[in-house]
C-alpha cells in the first residue's frame, strides 16, 4: 500500500487504510466478504535492528485473540529527522468459515530525532474509544527523553526488565515511573504467572494452607549469575502473601548459571526443623515443572514463554493490575536494599 | 478464623478448585469414557485441579485400579477433542484414579465405598470433600442415593458432599417430584446438581454476558420491540443406537423439557440482581413458571409432533425411525417437536416463543433467532427485502457467534436497500480454545457454583408445561411418519407459524 518518505500525513495513512478495506472487500468471496475486527490500538516501539519478521509473526499470532490496529514504529539511531509509513492488513480465515477476518497494520520507520514528532502522527491513527497499549521492546527507547510524549498516548506501557542490563536499576526506574502514575506492565512479571499459579494452587488445599504460617525459609534458584528481576518479583510476592498469614521468612537466592537468567530452576518453601519442604517446584525437562507437596508429586506443563504468550496475557489486562503494582514496589525495594 | 489462601490473583489465574475426590457411579459406561474422563484429564492438563484430586470409579465390572487406569487412558486418548495428550501429565493424574466393583442395589457396597474413600482421603489429602457423579441408569438414581444415605458415605468428616445427576430428571412432573423427594432423603437440595450440558456451553453463558453486560440491547428486549423468538436445535443424525431409549422419551421430553426450556429461560429471564447462583436460578425459575400451560384444546393448535420416515440422502438410503434398531414398527414417538409458548409476564405478553427440535433434519445446528418488529413505515418503495425485519441470531453450535441483520443502502444511484449481516464469531474473535461443557460444569460442581445447574423448582416448572402437551399427544394417534429424513420437519410446523403470520428461519 501507499508509502511516503521524509514526513507522514496521518490523513494519508487513514485514506490508505480505507482503500485497503475496499480492496480486501473486492477480493472477498461474494456475500461472505471480510470481517474487520478491532479491540484496541497496539503500538510497538522497536529498534530498526530488531527482528522485523519475528515482530510480524508475533502480531499475526496475537490478532485472532486481540484484534487490533497495530502501529509498529521502528527506530534507527540517527540525528536527521526522517519518517516513512506503509499500511497493510493481517488476515486469517478461521477453520471452516467462509469469511476472512482482517486487522490493520501500519508500519512507521523513524529516526530518533523524529521521536518528538511521532506523538502527533500516532495519536490520530489510534482507533477511537478503544484502549491504546504501547509495547516498548527496547530499553534505549524507554530512556530517550521524548519517549514520554509517545507513552502519554497509551493507557499502558509494556516493558521487559529482562532486556535491561541491570535488573536492580530497571526495577527502581519502573517503580519510580509507576509511582508517578504511569500504568506499566513488565514481561518479567508475566513470566512468573505459571509459577505463581502453581504455588497458589498448592495452597488451595486446606491441609497445605494450614502449613503456610510455619514457612521460615524461601529458596529461589535461577539461571544466570546475577539475580534477575523475576526472582526479585517472586520473592516480593511470596513475602507479601506470607506476611498476610503471619509468616516472615528469610529469602535466599541461588544462581545456577546458564541461560536464560530469568528462568527458575527451583522454588522451595520450608519450615524450620522440617526435613521435607512444605512445597517445592523444580524445573523438569521439556517445559515442565515437578510439584512436590504433602508427599504427592505432580507434573505441570509450563507454556513456552514466547513474546506471543507473554503479550497475549498482558493485552488481556488493559487496566490496572494491583498485584503487579504491589510486587513492583516491593521488588524494587528488595533489589535496592 | 479460617485461613485464606494469600496467593490468589484472580486477574491472571484461572478459578482454583478445592481438594476433592469424585466418585463416578457407572465408571465403565459411555459417558465416563467419552465425556467425564477426557474433561477431567483436560482440567488436569490445564492445571485446574488440586494435586491430590482423585477419582473413584464404581460399576459392576470387576477391574483393578490398574485396569481402570488403562481403560481410561485409552478413552482419554480416543475422545480428547482438540487437545494435546501429555504422557507425564497423564501419569501424575492417573495416580489419583481408583476403582471398585459393586452392584448399586447391594447395600454392602456403600460401607465399602465409604472405607475406600477414607483411604483415598488420607493418601491424597482430599479433605473429605466428595463429589458423587451418577453416570448410571436413571432407574438407579434412587437406590444409589438411598445407599449413600444409609451408610453415611462421606458424611463423617468436615468436607462437603455434592451429587451430580444427569437427565432425565423424571419422565413427567410426578416422577420428577418423586425423584427429588428421594434424593432429598440423602442430600439437601443445595447439594444436588442437576446437569444440563447445554447450559455449560460457552455461547449459552454468553447470552447472559450479551444481555446483562451491555446496555444497548436490554431496552429492546421486550414485547414492544420483539416480534417473536425462534429456538432451534436440529440434529442431522437419527437415533443411532439409542432407539429403545428414545422410543420412550421423544423429542419433547428429550430436548424441549430440559435443554430448550433452559435456553428459553436464559433468553427471556429478568436481569438477576447479582451473579450469584441462586439469584440467577431464581430468575430462570420465575421465567419457567411464567410460561403459559396449555389447555388440552389448545395443544394441537400450538404444537406439532413429527416422526421421520425413510429417505435417500447423499446417495445413501437412510431408515425411517420405525426402521431403526430397537424401535417398534408402529411407534408413536415424536422425533420432532415444535411448540409455541407464551410467557405470561409484562415483558413478554403476546410474544410467541417457537421452540423446535428434531432428528434427521438437514443439518446439526442450534440457534436462537430474535426477530424484531419491522420499521413502522415503509418509505423506500422497494420490494419485500426493503422491509425485512431486523434479526438477532445467537448461534450456539456449531459456528458459535452472534449476527445482527439489518438493512443498508446498496451503493449506487437510487435508494435500494439490501439486508446485511454484522457478525461476531466467538471462536475467531477469541482465539482461545473454549472449554467443553463438561469441563465447565465439573469445575463448577467442585467449586460449588450451581449457577449453570438446574434446580428442582426449575425442573418441575418445565415439566408442568411439557406434561400438558405430552398428555394430549399420548392420547392422539398421529399419522406417522410425517416428514422425510433430511427435511426441516412436518408441514404442520410451517402451518403453525403461518397462522401467526410467521415463517421458520432456515438456519
Amino acid at each position: 500500500m501507499g508509502a511516503a518518505s521524509g514526513t507522514i500525513a496521518p490523513d494519508r495513512i487513514l485514506h490508505d487504510m480505507a482503500d485497503l478495506w475496499v480492496s480486501l472487500g473486492k477480493q472477498g468471496d461474494g456475500d461472505a466478504g471480510v470481517l474487520r475486527a478491532c479491540s484496541m490500538t497496539l503500538v510497538v516501539a522497536a529498534e530498526e535492528s530488531d527482528d522485523a519478521q519475528a515482530i510480524g509473526e508475533t502480531l499475526a499470532a496475537l490478532m485472532p485473540e486481540h484484534p487490533s490496529r497495530a502501529i509498529v514504529i521502528r527506530f534507527r539511531a540517527e540525528d536527521q529527522r526522517s519518517l516513512a509509513a506503509r499500511v497493510f492488513a493481517q488476515c486469517w480465515m478461521p477453520f471452516g468459515h467462509r469469511q476472512q477476518i482482517c486487522c490493520e497494520q501500519i508500519e512507521i520507520t523513524a529516526s530518533d530525532a523524529s521521536l518528538p514528532d511521532l506523538a502527533a502522527v500516532v495519536l490520530p491513527l489510534t482507533v477511537p474509544d478503544l484502549p491504546v497499549m504501547l509495547w516498548c521492546r527496547s530499553p534505549r527507547l524507554f530512556h530517550l527523553p521524548a519517549f514520554s510524549q509517545l507513552s502519554a498516548i497509551a493507557q499502558k506501557v509494556v516493558l521487559d526488565s529482562a532486556a535491561f542490563s541491570d535488573a536492580q536499576a530497571a526495577l527502581g526506574e519502573m517503580s519510580g515511573a509507576a509511582a508517578a502514575g504511569h500504568l506499566l506492565a513488565d514481561l518479567s512479571w508475566t513470566r512468573l504467572t505459571r509459577w505463581r499459579e502453581l504455588i497458589a494452587q498448592i495452597f488451595e488445599n486446606r491441609a497445605q494452607l494450614a502449613n503456610l504460617p510455619r514457612v521460615s525459609d524461601i529458596l529461589i534458584a535461577h539461571r544466570g549469575t546475577a539475580i534477575p528481576a523475576t526472582s526479585f518479583y517472586l520473592a516480593a510476592w511470596l513475602m507479601d502473601g506470607l506476611a498476610k498469614v503471619g509468616a516472615h521468612p528469610r529469602v535466599r537466592f541461588h544462581a545456577d548459571g546458564g541461560e536464560p537468567a530469568w528462568r527458575f530452576t527451583l522454588v522451595e518453601l520450608r519450615a524450620q526443623g522440617n526435613a521435607d519442604a512444605i512445597a517445592s517446584i523444580a524445573l523438569a525437562e521439556g517445559h515442565a515443572a515437578e510439584v512436590r507437596t504433602g508427599g504427592l508429586v505432580s507434573k505441570a506443563l509450563l507454556p513456552a514463554l514466547t513474546d506471543y504468550a507473554l503479550m497475549r496475557e498482558e493485552l488481556s489486562i488493559p487496566g490496572r493490575d494491583p498485584s503487579f503494582e504491589g510486587a513492583l514496589a516491593a521488588a524494587a525495594k528488595l533489589a535496592l536494599s | 478464623m479460617s485461613l485464606e489462601n494469600p496467593f490468589q490473583d484472580p486477574l491472571r489465574f484461572e478459578r482454583r478448585v478445592p481438594e476433592c475426590a469424585m466418585v463416578i457411579f457407572g465408571a465403565n459406561g459411555d459417558l465416563t469414557k467419552r465425556k467425564l474422563l477426557p474433561a477431567l484429564y483436560r482440567l488436569a492438563y490445564e492445571r485446574r485441579l488440586d494435586a491430590g484430586f482423585a477419582v473413584l470409579g464404581i460399576s459392576r465390572t470387576a477391574m483393578s485400579d490398574g485396569d481402570f487406569r488403562e481403560k481410561m487412558l485409552a478413552s482419554v486418548k480416543e475422545f480428547l477433542e482438540d487437545s494435546p495428550f501429555d504422557a507425564d501429565v497423564w501419569t501424575a493424574f492417573a495416580q489419583g484414579l481408583f476403582y471398585m466393583a459393586g452392584n448399586f442395589d447391594d447395600a454392602a457396597v456403600y460401607p465399602a465405598l465409604d472405607a475406600r474413600l477414607k483411604e483415598i482421603e488420607t493418601a491424597r489429602h482430599t479433605g473429605g470433600n466428595t463429589l458423587f457423579y451418577l453416570s448410571a441408569q436413571p432407574s438407579q438414581y434412587i437406590p444409589i442415593a438411598q445407599g449413600l444415605a444409609a451408610a453415611n458415605v462421606g458424611k463423617a468428616g468436615s468436607g462437603w458432599r455434592r451429587i451430580v445427576i444427569e437427565k432425565p430428571f423424571g419422565h413427567d412432573l410426578a416422577s420428577a417430584q418423586k425423584l427429588s423427594a428421594e434424593l432429598h432423603s440423602a442430600f439437601e437440595e443445595s447439594e444436588v446438581y442437576r446437569i444440563d450440558h447445554y447450559l455449560g456451553k460457552e455461547t449459552v453463558q454468553n447470552i447472559l454476558a450479551f444481555r446483562f453486560g451491555n446496555g444497548i440491547f436490554e431496552p429492546l428486549w421486550n414485547r414492544r420491540y420483539v416480534n417473536h423468538v425462534q429456538i432451534t436445535a436440529a440434529e442431522s443424525i437419527g437415533v443411532e443406537s439409542r432407539g429403545s431409549y428414545y422410543q420412550e422419551a421423544g423429542a419433547l421430553r428429550d430436548m424441549i423439557q430440559n435443554h430448550l426450556s433452559q435456553v428459553m429461560a436464559t433468553i427471556a429471564m429478568e436481569p438477576s440482581a447479582t451473579f450469584r447462583p441462586n439469584s440467577v436460578r431464581d430468575e430462570r425459575s420465575k421465567l419457567l413458571r411464567s410460561i403459559r400451560v396449555m389447555k388440552p384444546d389448545e395443544v394441537l393448535q400450538n404444537t406439532v409432533s413429527g416422526q421421520y420416515g425413510p429417505a435417500h440422502i447423499g446417495g445413501e438410503d437412510v431408515p425411517g425411525f420405525r426402521q431403526e434398531q430397537g424401535v417398534k414398527p408402529d411407534a408413536q414417538t415424536d422425533t420432532y417437536a415444535a411448540v409455541t409458548f407464551f410467557v405470561d409476564n409484562w415483558r413478554w405478553a403476546g410474544v410467541p416463543f417457537y421452540l423446535r427440535s428434531g432428528k434427521r433434519l438437514p443439518k446439526r445446528v442450534t440457534e436462537i433467532a430474535i426477530q424484531f418488529n419491522a420499521a413502522p413505515l415503509e418509505i423506500f418503495n422497494g420490494d419485500e427485502s426493503t422491509t425485512a425485519p431486523n434479526l438477532l441470531i445467537l448461534r450456539i453450535q456449531p459456528e458459535e457467534g452472534i449476527s445482527l441483520k439489518f438493512l443498508s443502502k446498496r451503493p449506487g444511484a437510487g435508494m435500494k436497500l439490501r439486508p446485511v449481516s454484522m457478525d461476531f464469531n466467538y471462536g475467531s474473535s477469541f482465539g482461545e480454545r473454549s472449554p467443553s461443557a463438561y469441563e465447565t460444569l465439573l469445575l463448577d460442581a467442585i467449586i460449588g457454583d450451581a449457577t449453570l445447574y438446574t434446580r428442582q423448582d426449575m425442573v418441575e416448572a418445565s415439566w408442568a408445561v411439557v406434561d400438558a402437551v405430552q398428555h394430549v399427544w399420548d392420547n392422539t394417534k398421529f399419522d406417522f411418519p410425517n416428514y422425510a429424513a433430511g427435511t426441516w420437519g412436518p408441514k404442520a410446523a410451517d402451518d403453525m407459524l403461518a397462522r401467526c403470520g410467521h415463517v421458520w428461519r432456515q438456519p
